[in-house]
């Protein structure tokens, strides 16, 4: 109530039609209706209030490890958490600067205020994009396209005052809110965040439709008065002078570096063990058998697994004029003044007065193994599904799985073949190969760890990964960031080719850097970017040495930066080089999505067609990912992935068969899909006329 | 006495002379058995842009859709991309036909890199591009037996991948390349030594006309272990050559299209078959004791890794405490040490190519050299009555059972006053501490066959430690029938046997114990191919040893992090992945499950 429509008067006799409608306003729902509307698509974005839109429900920063790496991805797609983040942050800090560039952190704690303020900017600025505050009961369904799996495909939304909306495609970004229940000591009550409704209607429609759904829980931890807390005997911790900013584009964040904000570190006692333990039996949300986040633990199960030791907590900062505290790791679900209680034992927080107390949620995700790499919906054409319905944690892993989820819907409409990311692409390929393939039995969260291709995928070079071809295959990314990029990289081309040129002998460069300790057991000569390696050299102490033709490659400081990342990690990624081959080769091979596995000829055990029934691998690299899948199995799948490939090269040979226009099936439907038909027919004479 | 086809005296090596010239017919059809498994290479590792990686299936190899999509951008509502502040944009897209790349760019150096840390005496990484066992890379050339293993009359190797021309003119050239397709006899010599490994038949297949489409080579050699261990082990050292992984050949002919449907619908259950028999005997050779040695390093290194990502992962916890490092970098240096304490001993490979080193010793005048001449059947040794004859080492070579045996005759063991029957014993106690297998010689009249007095007598010859022995209780003929029983005799666990040199009474029993002893130490060439598994562990040990130590490198010796710990964690993943070729890998969620097992992290 109060805000303006964003944009798109809507015709008030037929239903509204939208290429794309994206259903929540969280971190998934704001990057998919973003990326649909930049990759050209007429997009809804439909939410219970446009004033939750740019929330950040939990805690007060963005970024970490893996998950700065997340961030960088999402924002060389164009995507907006960067650009907010840094419009928005109070305190920047480089995680685990001292053990790589590779595995560097961005991270920041953000002004929950400014980052809503700012990304709702954005949501309602952004061209083709339109916001309605609405809650949706049902979708609307269809006949299924022929050809495809799925046994119907979505034309639409019905919303809470029954109107209809109809869509291309639809994107379903709810969060917790499916059947989400709220636990505080032994209180239960139905909903998504405080305050919200849950979506019942619609969980009930996906689970009519046949949707595998599982059952998950997290929690937040209290939040402290900042005045009622004695920081004077803690551990600061200060932020990083200059702050790093996450956006390729931005050159500085928004913050004056000396404003910005510190971080506290405590610890809890043991009398917080004994409160916790005396009070098991108030607890419902701990002793229930759904699974949470192992790395994102309740305080609970942290005393519980491991005891009688001290467990820090992190004073964290809400904002610049906040009085908020987030006490990062006192997740809690007891009672609420037992609640208050174990706070006061903890060092500083004596006196400390709880605004609001921790509490537990649980609520349904749907298994993510029924959705392709492009997060469609294998059950329902042209419904994708992104964030935490998926079953992750995170903003950051709900704006990755937003952005991709909404290039694709857009793609999907304009009926170009899907943009999906490899593995050895970007960490958002290792997330939704992940889910889509092994699925996941607690929150999913993005660790370093879970990249086999950590070497090459690094939060310095996102943009080279993902952003020339996101403007090119996908459509979403700006002019002005593609040109920047293509820059980016020519000069980095052009520097590794001119530190490859400058060619010394070992006792030239020894004599160049007094300084430096050069092996001289090395073969000689060595070129300046093998040089650059060395971990006490950087591009100005080379070009101090060698100034022409050196000098102007140190005079861009970024640039200076990369090339010494690019020198550093040159040999690992070559190494991993025929691997990354390897996996992108058997990612290639793709297996048919409606395969019979229980049905197929080929000489798999029972127990293999099972896993491969479940998991629903659609690469014979997924396949080789499963575990307990026999080589003998992968082999047997390979003569399919042949068959299939033959079968797609005669498809070819006719051009422009009817995959591309559903709407062309329909015609003579419910007045509704008439429409789109003729929409659709449209397009397709464009398409015949421009092709041919 | 029944000698012939047991023992051979050879002449010049163990070779013998080319019997069965012929290879039997359809070898190129039992090519692609023994080889099964998953793993892709194809020559693709050089095309780094999108677009061709993914078109193989056509699903998204149809790239005439995107160029399209600039000209629908009319009044329509589709193609009209609003970007902020860039007017004009719409159209552009999908012409620009800028290069996509994964910016990694620049050609890779050759070998060579400096020390990352730049440290002195850190070994500079010199050896990280050739690492040899990375699968896939383009010039990756495979090479297996790939006839039935075990013992026959020819064995059939062969090598496919563009290395395969360069291996044909090391092993069997000169005269330089057989024509295509045609039958060449040649020797077949390590490159190394230039020793004749084997006379044998060579074909050369240039691709794409053969069983794989790439070019391959066919080395049709003797049948026994020692031979093929021997060719083997000379392909596996020349540069850009690796043993193939089981089912390589199969998958790179189906790759290359060489096997077309029909043909793989009649291969297929035989393919299958085979995959699922060499995941099975490779689970059975796993399943000893040397599985047990794999598995408790492969639950050593997992720990460490998942520990050391642990400090990657959450470096801002507390909950992983100050010792995580130093413990990490403690148990990789022992797992380093006893990986290569491994490949020192497992020298079974070995053993098959060069022999096993028996030594016959005892004490003067037990009939050492006698025992000598009686195996080689002539008289290679001097016997004479009187102690102390033999003084130098003499050596020959022996065929037992299939198995090669370096046979030496050593000088008596006894204190001597003459200088050069001195040097002679200081020779044999040389010699005996490099034995494989000591065959000890006692005069059976001499000692009581008690075990006691037995092992005593053997110990006072001091063997090697933890080396087999077989007690030769020699001069039966004097006791005159009246015998102990050996078979129920032993010494300290070491097998006994009675034998007379001078009758050759007892020989047939010597000659069944010494083919058990050899069985054991060359591994049994009839289960499986010892030889190739072998090389194949072999190769993947070192390659996790050397990632081992390279990890060591890095992290230095104060166990401080004064390296990149995200390179010294990548030298872990590959150890991880060389060790895993051998015990199967361990997931990404396997290592979080140490994490969360070992460590109170997360908030």
């Amino acid at each position: 109530p109060g805000h303006r429509r964003a944009s798109g008067e809507l015709g008030a006799a037929a239903a509204p039609r939208y290429e794309v409608v994206v259903i929540g306003g969280g971190h998934a729902g704001t990057e998919a209706a973003a990326a649909a509307a930049r990759g050209g698509a007429r997009t809804l974005l439909l939410t219970h209030r446009i004033g939750t839109i740019g929330e950040m429900s939990c805690n007060p920063s963005f970024g970490g490890i893996g998950k700065g790496h997340l961030l960088r991805e999402v924002d060389a797609l164009d995507g907006l958490c960067g650009r907010v983040c840094d419009r928005s942050g109070v305190h920047y800090k480089v995680l685990n600067r001292c053990k790589g560039p590779a595995v560097w952190g961005l991270r920041a704690q953000i002004d929950r205020g400014l980052y809503k303020e700012n990304m709702q900017k954005e949501i309602l600025s952004t061209p083709l994009l339109t916001v309605r505050e609405a809650s949706v009961e049902d979708l609307l369904l269809t006949e299924p396209e022929p050809g495809r799996p799925g046994k119907c495909q979505v034309t639409g939304v019905v919303l809470g005052d029954g109107s209809t909306v109809c869509a291309g495609s639809v994107i379903l970004t709810t969060g917790t809110f499916l059947r989400g229940m709220i636990h505080i000591g032994l209180e239960t009550h139905p909903a998504g965040r405080l305050g919200d409704q849950p979506a019942i209607g619609l969980a009930l429609t996906l689970e009519k439709l046949g949707f595998a759904m599982g059952r998950l829980k997290t929690g937040t931890p209290p939040r402290l008065a900042k005045d009622t807390i004695d920081f004077s005997g803690l551990e600061e911790r200060a932020a990083d002078i200059p702050p790093v900013p996450f956006s390729f584009l931005s050159e500085a964040v928004w913050i004056k570096p000396e404003d910005q904000l510190s971080c506290y570190l405590t610890r809890t006692s043991l009398k917080a063990q004994e409160i916790i333990r005396d009070n098991l039996h108030l607890n419902n949300h701990v002793r229930e058998t759904t699974r949470g986040p192992r790395y994102c633990p309740s305080l609970e199960s942290k005393v519980l697994r491991f005891p009688d030791r001290e467990h820090q907590v992190w004073l964290e900062p809400e904002g610049l004029e906040s009085n908020v505290i987030y006490p990062q790791g006192m997740s809690m679900t007891l009672p609420p003044e037992l609640q208050e209680q174990v706070i006061k034992t903890v060092p500083g927080l004596e006196k400390a007065k709880m605004l609001q107390p921790g509490y537990g949620v649980q609520y349904d995700f749907l298994d993510p193994r029924q959705l392709t790499a492009s997060l469609e919906s294998r059950l329902v054409q042209h419904l994708f599904l992104a964030g935490q319905i998926n079953g992750t944690t995170g903003y950051e892993e709900a704006a990755a799985q937003g952005v991709i989820a909404g290039i694709n819907a857009c793609l999907r409409v304009q009926g170009k073949p899907p943009f999906t990311v490899s593995r050895t692409e970007g960490y958002v390929g290792v997330l939704i190969d992940d889910l889509t393939t092994l699925g996941t039995s607690e929150p999913y969260r993005m660790f370093t760890s879970r990249v086999e291709f950590r070497m090459s995928l690094r939060p310095d070079n996102a943009d080279a990964r993902l952003t020339l071809r996101g403007f090119e295959e996908a459509g979403c990314v700006s002019q002005q960031r593609y040109e920047q990029a293509v820059k980016m990289r020519a000069a980095l081309d052009e520097g590794i080719a001119t530190l490859k040129s400058l060619q010394f002998s070992i006792s030239k460069w020894s004599q160049l850097l007094p300084g430096v300790p050069i092996s001289s057991s090395r073969r000689s000569p060595a070129s300046a970017f093998d040089i650059l390696q060395y971990r006490d050299v950087n591009l100005e102490i080379l070009a101090k040495a060698v100034p022409e033709p050196l000098g102007k490659l140190a005079q861009w400081r970024e640039l200076a930066e990369r090339l010494k990342i690019e020198a550093a990690y040159e040999w690992c990624v070559v190494s991993q080089q025929q691997e990354m081959a390897e996996v992108r080769h058997d990612e290639a091979l793709e297996l048919p999505d409606d395969l019979d596995y229980f049905a197929i000829d080929a000489s798999l055990s029972a127990e293999v067609r099972e896993k491969l029934d479940a998991h629903r691998p659609q690469t014979i690299g997924a396949v080789s990912r499963i575990p307990g899948i026999t080589p003998a199995a992968i082999v047997n799948l390979l003569r399919f992935v042949k068959t299939n490939h033959r079968k797609t090269e005669k498809l070819k040979a006719v051009p422009q068969t009817g995959e591309c226009f559903p709407g062309k099936m329909y015609s003579g439907k419910a007045t509704s899909q008439r429409q789109i038909s003729a929409e659709f027919s449209e397009e397709e004479k464009k398409f015949v006329k421009t092709s041919s | 006495m029944a000698l012939s086809g047991i023992v051979r005296a050879a002449r010049g090596r163990w070779a013998r002379p080319l019997s069965c010239a012929v290879p039997p017919v359809g070898t190129g059809d039992r090519g692609h058995r023994g080889h099964t498994g998953v793993r892709v290479y194809t020559g693709h590792t050089g095309d780094r842009g999108h677009t061709g990686v993914r078109g193989h299936t056509g699903h998204t190899g149809d790239r005439g859709h995107t160029g399209v999509r600039g000209h629908t951008g009319g009044p329509g509502h589709t193609g009209v991309r609003a970007v902020p502040g860039v007017p004009g944009a719409p159209g552009v897209r999908g012409h620009t036909g800028a290069p996509v790349d994964t910016g990694h760019t620049g050609v890779p150096s050759a070998p060579g890199v400096p020390g990352h840390t730049g440290a002195p005496g850190v070994p500079g990484h010199t050896d990280v591009p050739g690492v040899p066992s990375a699968p896939g890379a383009p010039g990756d050339t495979i090479f297996a037996l790939s006839s039935a293993p075990g013992r026959c009359g020819v064995a059939v190797i062969r090598a496919s991948g563009p290395g395969s021309q360069g291996a044909l003119r090391s092993l069997a050239g000169p005269p330089g390349l057989p024509p295509p397709r045609l039958l060449a006899l040649r020797s077949i010599r390590d490159p190394r030594t230039a020793e004749t490994l084997d006379r044998g038949l060579v074909v050369w297949f240039p691709g794409p006309h053969s069983f794989t489409g790439e070019d391959c080579a066919e080395l049709h050699v003797h049948g026994g272990p020692a031979v093929i261990s021997g060719v083997l082990g000379a392909l596996g050292r020349l540069p850009g050559l690796r043993p193939a992984e089981p089912g390589e050949f199969s998958l790179r002919a189906f790759r290359r299209g060489k096997l077309d449907l029909t043909a793989a619908e009649g291969l297929r259950d035989l393919i299958g078959a085979e995959t699922e028999a060499q995941r099975r005997q490779a689970l059975r050779q796993l399943r000893g004791e040397l599985g047990a040695l794999y598995g408790t390093w492969s639950r050593a290194l997992t720990q460490a890794l998942a520990h050391i990502e642990a400090l990657i992962d959450f470096s801002e916890d507390d909950g992983l405490g100050e010792a995580v490092l130093p413990r990490a970098l403690g148990a990789v240096r022992a797992l380093e040490r006893e990986i290569r304490a491994h490949l020192r001993d497992g020298r079974r490979g070995e053993r098959l190519r060069a022999g096993v080193r028996a030594v016959i010793a005892g004490p003067p005048n037990a009939g050492k050299s006698s025992l000598l001449n009686l195996l080689c059947r002539r008289p290679a040794a001097i016997v004479s009555p009187v102690a102390g004859t033999t003084r130098d080492v003499l050596e020959v070579p022996l065929d037992i059972g299939g198995f090669p045996l370096l046979l030496s005759d050593t000088a008596g063991l006894r204190d001597p006053r003459d200088p050069l029957e001195r040097e002679g014993v200081t020779r044999a106690r040389d010699r005996l501490c490099q034995a494989d297998l000591v065959l000890a010689v006692l005069d059976v009249t001499s000692v009581s066959p008690t075990p006691g007095s037995l092992g005593a007598a053997l110990a006072a010859l001091q063997p090697p430690p933890d080396t087999p022995c077989v007690l030769v209780l020699n001069k039966a003929d004097l006791l005159g029938g009246q015998g102990v029983s050996p078979s129920a005799t032993c010494a300290q666990g070491h097998p006994v046997t009675l034998l007379s040199c001078k009758t050759g009474q007892g020989l047939e029993a010597l000659l069944e114990l010494l083919g058990q002893q050899l069985a054991q130490l060359c591994g049994n060439p009839l289960l499986g191919s010892p030889s190739l598994t072998q090389t194949r562990h072999s190769r993947h040990l070192e390659a996790c040893a050397t990632a081992l130590s390279r990890f060591g490198d890095i992290i230095g010796d104060t166990g401080d992090i004064s390296g990149d710990l995200a390179v010294a964690a990548e030298q872990l993943r590959v150890a991880r992945r060389e060790l895993g070729r051998i015990t199967g890998s361990v997931g990404a969620d396997d290592i979080l499950d140490v994490i969360f097992r070992d460590f109170c992290v997360g908030k």
